[in-house]
């Protein structure tokens, strides 16, 4: 079917607002009266609270509010999937992020000192910030009496089986890093009473409505009294949901306390300390292969350091656990995914979502393979690699068009790879040498077996024939609302200029879930298809009694009432609406979507995991200084089937900006921590890549549309970002012969093998060298 | 950041008289790209006053007086990089202004902060030290001309008096049988601050001898300085590989006699001795190398 504006690269509904500046931030809020909040945070990582004396504060000139978790009327913690997170620590501190008391102040500079003057007595404890550390049976315990809170596993055939027919055995264990989100926006909200008691809360939020949940529980209010709702996001990356849920519940406590509206907002350094991060992961990954390059047993064990609070770890290491194996056929697998607290910043979702972590550690572990084997990175994967039809390491078979070698050919003829793959690996003579690396994977799209699924969105035709949509999907800048506005606009037949998109409000539109796990397009999309449908029914029903013309004859398009049979337009779009209205007839079209059926048997580890999946395969083109260890990469193939790109400059966007931060995932992000205190708390120290870094990328889109999708449209936030570190690593690996197996590769892990740390040396090296060392812009205070 | 008093000041003579009055209670503020990142830090003294020297018309410009080039204090990277003088008698300042930060810092940042803010990894310097640059510090009662190489201490600490204002720079012209280089190696390809660096000044006589060599590394030592150790290697040889590399190593053992081995020399010690290579070979024009000198032109 022909489409007018599915498919093109439509300009997006919120582009104008944002280059003019119009678009409002959480921050640009602001009204009379307002105050401003200001969090006190832990001062140790893991201590009692023995007393906190809030008097010296209370007493500060232009102070209205100092408040501790004992002034919380409702439940003092929030968590969506385990409660344990503290909105403000009662006994205990947990990590260095941990709120401890909250002040509100008429100016931000008084809110400043006003935490300053707030007295809290600790009583310090072990700290535990290694992973590995916290399994042991003797160390201490950061929530109730197992730091261990997470245990996922798969299971199919028999590994022992599997282990003793094959003819060797690939043994390798991986690290990955914390990664902070690094959306340009920090957090911010503004948090106002009321009219008829509650509170409004307009803020930088991600997922709404469990926001709406934890503020409600926090406060003893009914949800109805509680509206949250979405500022014009700048960024959030998975980074907006519990560290957006605390400070929306601090600025309403505060706001309620005072009877005043109260700002919030944290500067980049109070964002680095307290967000959570992406979860680093240790992976222990053992194949047994066939000399033939076959796979015939998986056993793999992955810890995912869950840092203070559980967060969104239960589902993070459950989509690992289901994605552990990669796209490949093996029939004896044994899978292992734990989560442990630890005393590091809590982490949780970020785009891909316990998938870059497995993904690393498959495709490095598939690369070995090929060398062991005598093969090349493509042909191992082909030969492996899953057809429509296959059954996952879950048991679910696949039925919708598997399109893994589509891919993988696609993007492997247009990186010219083979030739490159066999020079770039013989010629070993300069300093400087080229590699390049590839690397697939397979996706599970939305939430899948993890919970509901499902979105409403509202299609609402004005008198005039102007459109106005909103969803529960919320647009964090990947471009939600374009996609749901496109959908609206091909189904009513009218340009996108006729439709205004309203930013998510709790209290106007239904609970659609969180707007997570790259379902925005695929559910909201759904939901607008549907809403839009309705309404649409309606118009041409009119449009019937209108013309006389049979339903079946009548099409909207362009704008206009168009009769089938020869094109002719019988009447503008706007008309026809007006019409709709003085018939009485409704033009409000609510859609709902229900995802179709998953399933999921945690007991053995077995199900339907997700309704359908995408396919991805990335390959770069890198150059290895191995003087230096300095990686540059020069050129870049990133291929996804996205189903049906619904607007082909956000899916390019994706992809873009995908690889851009997967090579910062590979090559240099890092967020450390020294005995579980960050050590970087801005974009000076925490490198991100420049556009001086990013490679030239060529995008290929394949679309294999899907029943389950509005057009066929399924995913491409999370998947364009999932694999491009493990290709620039098999590209190293390619370049130069010598693997990493923990990322990112930075000069020191590519020159050496491993990474320097200062620890433990700190004292013992002459004062007048520290510095030289550690060379940074600034002085850490003269 | 805590509240302090601004004072913009618009000739030298108003600056020093500021300076005098304050003393170490006052900080100079040029292009502010160190110092506002400075004083937003929770634990930094604030100062008194922040005396703000950036609408000083005589602090502008690059000239060329008598076989010399002379940069005033506010000079930018920017202008650094797009002065026809500069690309001329010193084409290793260029390369190393080239590749400070980004545009923007380049168009805010001047070489009077550079200098004074004292950071080893300060991407100017090591070029400067090489050119043997002179500079001028101004008081109220004094003025005085001191060898740059002579005026750090340590690590974001000169000689300066707190009463005292940079304001010129001045170095004699490379002739144009002088090849010099400037090799800058960070953690990604912009906004990066030097891991290392190396700038390189090589003369040869009409036999490819070498006459002069001047090797200045940058984020290697707590105070820079020519590596003259490694300069007398070269003098009256002629350029090889070898003799590169014997430098090279040479200016590593030189950088571990200063610091001693601590947690990063296992990187670094490889790795300088390896730029000092590069950035020899460089001057004698394999060009092989050249690109790491990033887009000149910006
Ligand atoms: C994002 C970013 C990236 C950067 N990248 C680099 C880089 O790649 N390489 C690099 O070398 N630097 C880098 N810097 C540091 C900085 O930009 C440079 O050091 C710059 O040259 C400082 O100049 P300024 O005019 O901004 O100094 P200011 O911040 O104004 O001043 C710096 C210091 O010098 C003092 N001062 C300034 N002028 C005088 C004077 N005339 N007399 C006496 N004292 C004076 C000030 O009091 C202050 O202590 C970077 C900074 C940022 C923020």
């Amino acid at each position: 079917m022909k489409h007018k504006i599915i498919g093109k690269g439509e300009r997006r509904v919120d582009a104008l607002g944002k280059v003019t500046g119009t678009a409002k931030y959480a921050e640009d809020f602001n009204v009379m009266h307002q105050l401003y909040g200001k969090v006190l945070r832990a001062k140790h990582p893991h201590a009692k609270i023995l007393k906190i004396d809030i008097s010296k504060a209370q007493k500060l000139e232009g102070v209205e509010a100092v408040l501790t978790a004992n002034d919380i009327p409702g439940d003092k913690v929030f968590g969506v999937v385990v409660k344990n997170q503290a909105i403000l620590a009662q006994d205990k501190v947990r990590y260095l992020g941990d709120g401890v008391a909250l002040v509100a102040a008429k100016t931000k500079e008084i809110a400043e000192q006003a935490v300053s003057l707030i007295e809290v007595e600790y009583e310090t404890l072990p700290i535990i910030s290694d992973s590995e550390e916290a399994f042991k049976p003797e160390s201490i315990k950061i929530h109730g009496d197992d730091n261990q809170f997470v245990h996922h596993h798969v299971t199919k055939g028999d590994i022992e089986k599997g282990f003793n027919e094959s003819d060797f055995i690939i043994e390798k264990k991986f690290k990955t890093q914390f990664i902070e989100h690094s959306a340009i926006e920090p957090e911010a909200v503004l948090a106002e009473p009321a009219e008829h008691g509650g509170v409004i809360v307009t803020g930088s939020v991600q997922n709404l409505f469990s926001t709406r949940r934890s503020v409600a529980g926090a406060l003893k209010l009914d949800l109805n009294k509680v509206q949250i709702i979405q500022s014009t996001l700048g960024g959030s990356f998975g980074g907006k949901d519990e560290v957006m849920t605390a400070m929306c519940c601090r600025a309403a406590l505060l706001c309620m306390k005072t009877g005043k509206p109260v700002k919030m907002v944290n500067t980049r350094e109070e964002s680095m300390i307290e967000s959570y991060k992406r979860h680093p992961y240790v992976l222990y990954y053992k194949w047994g292969c066939k000399k033939n390059g076959s796979i015939t047993a998986m056993e793999i064990k992955c810890i995912a350091d869950g840092g203070a609070y559980a967060s969104m770890s239960p589902f993070v290491t459950w989509r690992s656990v289901v994605q552990a194996t990669g796209p490949y056929y093996c029939e004896n697998v044994k899978t292992d995914v734990y989560a442990v607290y630890t005393n590091n910043n809590y982490t949780g979702a970020m785009r891909g979502f316990g998938s870059p972590q497995v993904n690393f550690a498959i495709e490095s572990m598939m690369d070995e393979l090929a060398e062991k084997v005598g093969k090349d990175p493509f042909e191992i994967r082909l030969q492996n690699g899953f057809e429509t039809g296959a059954v996952t390491a879950t048991g679910q078979k696949l039925n919708h068009r598997v399109s893994l070698k589509e891919v993988l050919t696609k993007s492997a003829e247009a990186a010219d790879f083979l030739n490159k793959w066999n020079q770039y690996r013989t010629s070993k003579q300069s300093p400087k040498r080229k590699g390049i690396g590839l690397a697939c994977s397979y996706r599970g799209v939305s939430l899948g077996a993890e919970g509901t699924d499902a979105a409403g969105t509202i299609v609402s035709v004005q008198t005039d024939g102007s459109v106005i949509v909103s969803s529960g999907i919320t647009d964090m800048g990947q471009g939600a609302q374009t996609q749901m506005s496109q959908i609206a606009a091909e189904v009513l037949g009218i340009t996108m200029d006729r439709i205004q998109f309203l930013n998510t409000n709790t209290s106007r539109v239904p609970d659609s879930g969180p707007t997570v796990a790259s379902r925005g397009t695929i559910m909201g999309g759904a939901a607008a298809k549907k809403g839009a449908e309705i309404v649409r029914a309606f118009l041409i029903k009119t449009a019937s009694e209108m013309t006389g013309l049979d339903v079946m004859s009548l099409d909207l398009k362009d704008n206009y009432l168009i009769d089938t049979n020869n094109g002719e337009r019988l009447a503008s779009f706007n008309e026809v609406a007006a019409e709709c209205f003085n018939k009485g007839r409704p033009m409000y079209g609510f859609g709902w979507h229900k995802s179709p059926q998953t399933s999921w048997d945690e007991h053995h580890g077995h199900g339907e995991a997700y309704f359908t999946f995408v396919y991805g395969a990335n390959i770069a083109e890198v150059e290895v200084d191995t003087e230096t260890g300095k990686v540059d990469v020069l050129n870049f193939v990133s291929c996804h089937d996205v189903g049906k790109a619904i607007n082909r400059n956000s899916v390019l966007g994706q992809f873009y900006g995908g690889v851009a931060m997967g090579l910062g995932y590979g090559l240099m992000e890092e967020f450390n921590f020294e005995d579980s205190i960050p050590k970087q708390l801005n974009f000076d120290e925490y490198l991100i890549p420049t556009s001086m870094d990013v490679p030239n990328i060529i995008p290929i889109i394949v679309e294999n549309e899907d029943a389950a999708g509005p057009y066929g449209a399924k995913s491409i936030g999370e998947p364009s970002n999932e694999l491009a570190a493990p290709a620039i690593i098999n590209a190293i690996y390619n370049a130069t012969g010598k693997r990493i197996y923990e990322i990112p590769a930075t000069l020191e892990r590519v020159l050496l093998g491993h990474k320097l740390t200062r620890k433990g040396e700190r004292g013992s090296v002459k004062k007048e060298e520290v510095l030289a060392d550690s060379c940074k812009i600034r002085p850490e205070g003269r | 950041m805590k509240p302090f008093e601004y004072r913009a000041v618009h000739s030298v003579e108003e600056a020093v008289s500021v300076l005098a009055e304050y003393g170490s209670d006052a900080r100079i503020l040029a292009g502010g790209t160190d110092l506002l990142i400075e004083l937003r830090k929770q634990n930094v003294k604030t100062p008194k006053v922040v005396i703000d020297i950036s609408f000083i018309k005589e602090l502008r410009g690059i000239e060329s007086p008598n076989g010399t080039v002379m940069l005033q204090s506010l000079t930018t990277h920017s202008e650094i990089v797009n002065s026809k003088v500069v690309q001329q008698y010193a084409s290793l300042l260029t390369g190393a202004a080239s590749v400070i930060g980004s545009p923007q810092i380049r168009n805010k940042g001047t070489v009077g902060g550079n200098i004074m803010n004292a950071a080893t990894c300060a991407d100017t310097v090591p070029p400067l030290i090489a050119l043997g640059a002179k500079i001028t510090l101004k008081s109220k009662t004094n003025s005085r001309q001191i060898d740059l190489s002579d005026l750090f201490i340590k690590p974001y600490q000169t000689k300066a008096k707190p009463e005292e204002i940079l304001t010129e720079i001045q170095f004699p012209k490379l002739s144009s049988n002088v090849k010099s280089s400037f090799i800058k190696l960070g953690r990604r390809n912009a906004l990066s601050i030097s891991r290392l660096s190396v700038a390189a000044i090589l003369t040869q006589d009409k036999n490819g001898k070498i006459t002069d060599a001047r090797i200045v590394p940058g984020a290697a030592l707590p105070v820079w300085r020519r590596v003259t150790e490694a300069e007398i290697l070269l003098i009256g040889k002629k350029p090889s590989k070898e003799l590169f590399t014997a430098a090279g190593q040479k200016v590593s053992e030189v950088m571990i006699s200063h610091t001693g081995r601590r947690w990063s020399t296992e990187y670094k010690e490889p790795v300088i001795a390896t730029l000092v290579r590069r950035a020899l070979e460089m001057c004698v024009g394999d060009l092989k190398d050249l690109k790491d000198l990033k887009d000149l032109k910006d």
